[in-house]
């Protein structure tokens, strides 16, 4: 014999002829769960032992050994030194495919041809159940769900806090223009309650002392605010006490974010730190989603309306999405600020890509060429750039660099 | 008493128009699984069967039913490949088609959807066969489908013509159907539709499909195209 055709099917590895006629056959065990399991592994590439027998009883008889996929015929060349050949499909593979049913019957797997598509069905669903669970089980879906969470946390605690400032003045309105930080207002308002228990003393007891502190006294005592009653005030005071503890949440989950990080992506935690770095992949989907994507794509993540307008119409591109919120980026001066989104992008990638995929650690020196070329930048563009002059009517396509 | 009235669709076995007591006609199966809704849509119970409406807006095929396409390659006890299946909107409705003696094949990459499809759709339906992986590696999922008569692509890839014609090599019966919803802006946001239509169609015109038949799905889905085709299986040696 010339060639024969090995093909891997439901019921079995298959010797198949060239006139379509199934020389040598191995069986599988007719159980799911361990068809599932074979199944799985030559979709990653490998020669299960049923195909390693099958070709070592036949390999006398033939010169050539054609596969179905290259991984799996690269495999065979390597481990059993046999001639090989790839083709996607073969016409065996196809004959098998159209006579799945009457083959099954005739090597013994099923009885009737009809029943070797529930045990189709079976192993199909067993080998979903395992991916869906081995991607639910992916760190990296953990982030998403983490940074969602904050960002949402952030949502609900500025509703809050606005109703709470909103409710409370009506008893002491002074307080509001005072006190900056939510923080400190809802300890107060929770705290303390009604203004005249707003003393020196109780104040120092809360952190604040001084001349704020002072003030706050003195204010207390000359509000234009009305009375609350005790149970009016009561109901206040469970609102706030629930912005404080939205609040103690949300510093939880960034404290806890730093360790996931830490585990999940060390190095794009590095570039961005641990929160732009989730944000990143977040919109990305995944951390592998995100190490597949240039790093021009990941300046732009999460400015996709700007960017698809200036693809659309011509209109300037954005300078750069979520990375925005990196302190180098905008803490830089304006013209400063596309060239830094640029280099900061191109480190954040390929720090993406060590962490989906070698999982080594280079990120201080990420960080410190980084810095470098930003310093590099700051140096060559200290001053901002002429405006270029501009013409009447001239609305497209400005260009101009950014 | 029912207040609907149910008449077989005129070209399409399996598929039935409802009149609505205010006049409204809209499209229906007959249910595979007794009871069960699957994306929210409303069943109704007419002379002893249970149908399901099948919302235009919602799927795809029964948009391009009802802007008109009257013959689709469905029918009883046939064997379909979806690509895309996402959450099983579309393939519970061919699953109520081709019935328990066919055999629909449900592709789909993302796992979080195919989580809602495992646990809605498959579950309840002995002719759905739930397979995650990426159509772009149809060797990868060769051992669990079989030889199909149509293949039904709704994947919102670039190439995604090509991707079908990969799939239709492999699994594709020589004279079986394809169906293909090209959505221009997933393929490029900003070339015009009419252009990517041409481009998708030129590449399965090379491919060796005929008898291209193209449908429109406005209003029902904006610039999104309809594309039926048969399938000539190139010989070995060309």
């Amino acid at each position: 014999m010339e060639e024969l055709s090995i093909v891997d099917s439901i019921a079995g590895i298959l010797a198949v002829d060239k006139g379509n006629r199934v020389i040598d056959k191995a069986v599988f065990p007719k159980d799911p769960v361990k068809i599932a399991e074979k199944i799985a592994r030559i979709e990653a590439g490998s020669l299960v032992e049923e195909a390693e027998q099958l070709i070592q009883r036949l390999r006398k008889h033939c010169k050539r050994f054609i596969f179905e996929s290259e991984a799996v015929a690269a495999n065979a060349r390597k481990t059993l030194k046999v001639k090989v050949k790839v083709s996607k499909p073969s016409e065996a593979g196809e004959y098998v495919r159209s006579n799945l049913g009457d083959i099954a019957a005739a090597i013994g797997f099923v009885e009737k041809p009809g029943d070797v598509f529930s045990v189709m069905r079976e192993v199909s669903t067993i080998l979903t159940k395992l991916r869906v669970k081995a991607a639910a089980s992916k760190r990296d879906q953990i982030v998403i769900q983490m940074i969602n969470s904050i960002d949402e946390l952030d949502k609900i605690m500025n509703l809050l806090a606005g109703r709470m400032r909103e409710w409370y003045g009506l008893h002491f309105p002074e307080m509001s223009r005072l006190i900056d930080s939510h923080d400190t207002y809802a300890k107060l308002v929770t705290e303390l309650g009604l203004r005249e228990n707003f003393n020196l003393e109780a104040l120092e007891r809360l952190g604040i002392a001084g001349e704020k502190a002072r003030r706050l006294v003195e204010v207390a005592g000359s509000s234009l605010g009305g009375m609350l009653n005790e149970g009016d005030m009561a109901a206040l005071q469970s609102l706030s006490h629930l912005y404080m503890e939205a609040s103690r949440l949300r510093c939880h989950f960034v404290d806890r974010m730093e360790t996931l990080m830490e585990e999940v992506s060390p190095n794009l935690k590095a570039v961005t730190g641990a929160t732009l770095g989730a944000r990143l992949i977040a919109l990305a989907g995944g951390l592998e989603r995100l190490s597949r994507f240039p790093a021009s794509t990941v300046q732009v993540l999460g400015a996709e309306k700007a960017l698809f307008r200036s693809l659309k119409t011509g209109t300037r591109p954005p300078k750069h999405g979520i990375i925005f919120q990196h302190h180098l980026i905008h803490k830089a001066p304006r013209w400063q600020r596309g060239k830094i989104s640029r280099v900061l992008a191109a480190k954040a990638a390929i720090a993406a890509r060590i962490d989906a995929f070698t999982g080594s650690y280079i990120g201080e020196k990420l960080k410190a060429d980084l810095e470098k070329r930003i310093s590099e930048i700051g140096e060559k563009y200290k001053t901002p750039p002429k405006r270029p002059q501009r013409f009447k009517g001239s609305g497209r396509g400005k260009g101009g660099k950014s | 008493m029912s207040r609907h009235r149910v008449v077989s669709h005129e070209r399409i076995e399996g598929v039935f128009w409802v009149t609505q007591p205010d006049g409204t006609k809209k499209l229906a199966t007959i249910n595979l699984a007794l009871g069960r809704s699957v994306y929210g849509e409303k069943i109704l119970q007419f002379k002893g069967r249970e149908y399901r409406l099948w919302d235009p807006y919602r799927s795809k095929l029964a948009a391009a039913i009802h802007r008109g396409l009257d013959s689709v390659p469905l029918w009883r006890g046939e064997k379909v490949l979806y690509l895309g299946a996402a959450s099983g909107t579309t393939a519970s409705h061919i699953s109520d088609i081709i019935g328990l003696e066919g055999r629909i094949y449900c592709v789909e990459f993302s796992q979080r959807v195919m989580r809602e499809l495992m646990g809605h759709v498959a579950a309840y339906r002995p002719n759905i066969i739930p397979i995650l992986a990426d159509a772009r590696k149809p060797e990868d999922y060769r051992m669990t489908v079989e030889r199909v008569d149509l293949i039904y692509c709704d994947i919102a890839q670039p190439e995604q013509a090509k991707i079908l014609a990969d799939n239709s090599d492999i699994f594709l019966k020589d004279g079986g159907w394809i169906m293909l919803a090209i959505k221009a802006s997933s393929i490029d946001a900003t070339k015009a539709p009419s252009e990517i239509f041409r481009r998708e169609i030129a590449t399965l015109e090379n491919r060796g499909f005929l008898g291209l038949r193209q449908i429109s799905l406005e209003p029902y889905d904006k610039a999104h195209l309809m594309v039926v085709a048969q399938y000539r299986r190139r010989s070995r040696e060309e």
